[in-house]
């Protein structure tokens, strides 16, 4: 029961959109940093672009795996939809490159963990650029 | 670039920078927040490694 005085959810006011939160969100993942560029974040969005480049270029550096999946292998779904989670440059290196990883190198293990970070970073990124266009962050 | 420690190293610098300016927006706050994060998981993986040393490795896994 609500409690009188005080407003229920569908009473209170919500957060104006300062931007599309859509196109936010897509150029959040389509470029690192660009969602927060798009939303006058300059010096925040040439930080993410470093740190998540920056960790990308170690992980392919030490032969990390950038992830397809595999038939059978539920888990590299999972991992593959993190790697793309990197936007424009996992396609540039899957397709481009012909980027693949290196199974038998030293950095394969440590390589893999940069790369999938580097792709779970931006798609925080995009939730992030997403709650930001919506006015619901700073 | 194969060395173990140095790799945490960066791999902690890279994550907690991340998070810092994903998360907090006052400079003392960022500060504190990176330090808790780049200590916690550098120190986490000293511990943890110290903790393992008395454990045998065995022997090199096989390359598939």
């Amino acid at each position: 029961m609500a409690e009188p005085g005080i407003p229920q959810a569908a009473e209170l006011p919500q957060p104006a959109a300062v931007a599309n939160p859509l196109l936010a969100a897509f150029l959040a993942w389509l470029v690192p940093g660009a969602g927060h560029l798009m939303l006058r974040r300059a010096a925040r969005a040439g930080l993410f672009f470093v740190v998540v480049l920056v960790s990308l270029a170690i992980g392919c550096s030490l032969h990390g795996n950038l992830y397809t999946p595999v038939a059978g292998q539920p888990l590299t779904y999972l991992a593959t939809l993190g790697c793309m989670g990197l936007g424009l440059p996992y396609f540039i290196l899957r397709y481009l490159v012909g980027y693949h990883g290196d199974v038998v190198s030293a950095g394969f293990e440590y390589g893999t963990a940069f790369v999938l970070t580097a792709g779970l970073m931006n798609l925080l990124l995009v939730l992030d650029a997403w709650d930001i266009a919506s006015g619901k962050k700073d | 670039m194969l060395s173990h420690f140095l790799l945490m190293v960066v791999y902690g610098l890279l994550v907690s920078v991340f998070f810092t300016a994903l998360w907090r927006r006052q400079r003392r706050e960022q500060v504190v927040l990176f330090l808790q994060l780049f200590l916690g998981m550098v120190g986490g993986g000293l511990l943890a490694a110290w903790l393992m040393y008395p454990f045998p490795s065995g022997p090199p896994a096989p390359i598939p």
